[in-house]
């Protein structure tokens, strides 16, 4: 399980503490927002635990003493027990994108730290009214997969998984996040709330399984940036390696057209994934380090 | 070229060392590149320079380095320098039979063309004197450094009468020494068309020649086809007559030419003027590569700073 090597991105300062204040006040936007999701709402086929009648039936040896029903059993004459329409506690999905670009950040703290702390505070608000929380990590050659479980105890291990670090560099892979979001179709298959926390930069393929868990569950899309993402300063020439793949390049950023370009490409390309997470359905929260996170998020979500 | 000391040339063993290097430091990755995500996106947008351009600054600094390691090693070079006082007798034929035109556009013409082209090539401190000839010695302008004086004379030029040319060879053997005992280096340039018909014997004066230490240069002009018609209106042939041209410049240890056409005059004439005009000196031209060596090491330094901002 754990095949995913990470390692702790240099110059890391974790998420930073998370005051309570917000983290009630994300709760309750949270519980707002997917209200449509909480228990009641939704069948699950056949019967179980819950607290609506499927039906009444005679006693047979096995079933649980607990759910006799003794208005029934003292009308009929013979043992009879209720059995309940069952309930789904409602499931959030959690997929972090741990590629060795997101160890990078020139404004308060990482991006790798920014999507950690927004990872575990979901996990922390899902695990809140009985539901579950479960971790997809990605963007390397594997995925590291959490299976959900509710309580204080999966939050911890979600906390505790997220805070391990990123892919260490050249060993990212571009196609992780879509293979993580394919994988997390097949097996998230009641409806459920699912966040994907990433910088969005891998160029392959995690529009159409996107898509598709947007057709079954409310999807939340975070994406993390830097403010130096968005433009080069005239910093003379500069020798650039990409952590993803380890290219190199040599920029000229004394060249204001080049900056201007960069630019220009830049927008376009976040503009184009913007897009892409609107068409999956999914509610876009854009996060930059420069800014405390968690206000941007609290903000955003009110 | 030759160096005073070849030894220091090892030196220049230091740059395939030093390219190895560029080429290894270039190679790996650099120890200074910076993380940024935004790679990918960056490589749209920076303008690609070609792989050659990049590597001018370092060639040119391996050029100046190359430059400075030959200084080192004193380089000498033979170059031509002037020679001091030495001066020159041209002895141009003025026969009847230099109207022929199998040389374009006559003999005469290009005679006097291809002297003027002498006379534009020899160093101003060479003395030039001109002698010209038919049946006696005439026109004669003793050397002199006044360029006009001469082309004056070849202005003057008017073919006719026969051939004397070893009259005209001792006319202007005396030219020469009548500078005196301690003469400085002279040669004579015999040009001519034909068989001596009058006069004394050319190859006897120059072995006099020999003796007084001038050599006689030939140059024998025409072709074999050269016609002139005389008064009555017949056709004359007058050939060249190579044979004794090359005896004379043998016997006077000079050099002879056969030319028949214009620009062969042309370069011949040329070639006369700077071997005459000149001679060969070693001389040390080591601040030459140094200055060269400064100046292209500063213009690597400029490219460099250009181009990345830094020193190569």
């Amino acid at each position: 399980m754990s095949a995913l090597a990470l390692t702790p991105a240099p110059g890391t300062q974790g998420p930073g503490p998370t005051p309570s204040r917000i983290v009630e006040a994300l709760d309750l936007a949270l519980v707002r927002r997917t209200a449509g999701m909480l228990p009641g709402e939704h069948r699950a086929p056949g019967v179980g635990a819950g607290t609506e009648l499927a039906q009444l039936r005679v006693y047979q040896p096995g079933d649980d003493v607990r759910q006799l029903d003794p208005a029934a059993s003292a009308r009929t004459g013979l043992p009879h027990v209720r059995l309940h329409v069952p309930e789904r506690l409602m499931t959030a999905w959690i997929v972090l994108d741990v590629s060795p670009s997101m160890a990078f950040g020139t404004g308060l703290r990482l991006k790798s730290d920014v999507a950690a702390g927004s990872a575990a505070l979901l996990a922390r608000l899902a695990v809140r009214r009985g539901g579950r929380a479960g971790l997809v990590l990605c963007g390397g050659q594997r995925e590291l997969l959490i299976p959900p479980r509710g309580g204080r105890r999966a939050s911890a291990i979600i906390e505790h998984a997220v805070g391990e670090g990123v892919v260490s560099d050249g060993a990212g892979d571009d196609a992780s996040l879509g293979r993580a979001l394919r994988r997390l179709s097949r097996l998230a298959r009641s409806p459920g709330m699912v966040a994907v926390v990433s910088d969005f930069r891998a160029e392959a393929g995690w529009a159409r399984p996107l898509r598709v868990l947007g057709g079954r569950h409310s999807l939340v899309a975070i994406d993390v940036s830097d403010p130096l993402e968005a433009g080069l300063p005239n910093a003379g020439v500069l020798r650039l390696v990409d952590p993803e793949s380890g290219r190199q390049i040599e920029a000229d950023t004394r060249d204001a057209a080049v900056r201007e370009r960069y630019a220009t490409h830049e927008r376009e390309r976040r503009s184009a994934v913007r897009d892409e997470l609107r068409t999956a359905g999914a509610e876009v929260v854009e996060l930059t380090t420069g800014d405390p996170w968690l206000e941007q998020l609290g903000r955003r979500l009110r | 070229m030759s160096f005073a000391s070849p030894i220091l040339l090892l030196s220049l063993a230091t740059l395939p060392v030093l390219a190895a290097a560029y080429a290894w430091l270039r190679r790996r990755p650099g120890r200074y590149s910076a993380r940024f995500p935004g790679v990918p996106v960056l490589a749209g947008a920076v303008a690609v320079t070609p792989l050659w351009r990049r590597h001018i600054p370092a060639a040119v600094a391996a050029l100046a380095l190359a430059a400075l390691a030959v200084a080192l090693a004193r380089p000498h070079a033979t170059i031509a320098v002037p020679v001091e006082r030495a001066s020159v007798v041209l002895v141009t034929d003025a026969s009847r039979s230099m109207l022929s035109t199998d040389v374009e556009p006559s003999r005469m013409d290009a005679a006097r063309s291809a002297a003027g082209t002498f006379l534009d090539g020899v160093p101003d401190e060479l003395g030039v004197g001109a002698v010209a000839f038919s049946t006696t010695p005439s026109s004669v302008v003793s050397p002199t450094q006044d360029r006009e004086r001469v082309r004056a004379h070849l202005a003057s030029l008017n073919a006719d009468g026969s051939t004397a040319t070893g009259d005209a060879l001792a006319e202007a053997l005396q030219l020469l020494e009548g500078q005196g005992k301690q003469r400085p280096p002279a040669a004579i340039v015999l040009l001519s068309d034909g068989k001596t018909t009058t006069g004394r014997d050319p190859v006897e004066v120059a072995r006099e020649a020999r003796t007084a230490g001038v050599p006689v240069h030939t140059v024998s002009l025409g072709t074999s086809g050269g016609t002139i018609t005389d008064s009555s209106g017949n056709l004359l042939p007058v050939p060249p007559d190579p044979e004794t041209m090359a005896d004379i410049a043998r016997a006077s240890g000079g050099e002879s030419f056969g030319v028949n056409d214009g620009d062969q005059l042309d370069a011949v004439y040329e070639r006369l003027g700077s071997q005459i005009g000149t001679r060969p000196e070693e001389r040390e031209i080591t601040a030459g590569f140094a200055a060269g060596g400064m100046a292209l090491l500063l213009a690597a330094g400029a490219l460099s700073l250009r181009a990345g901002g830094r020193l190569p």
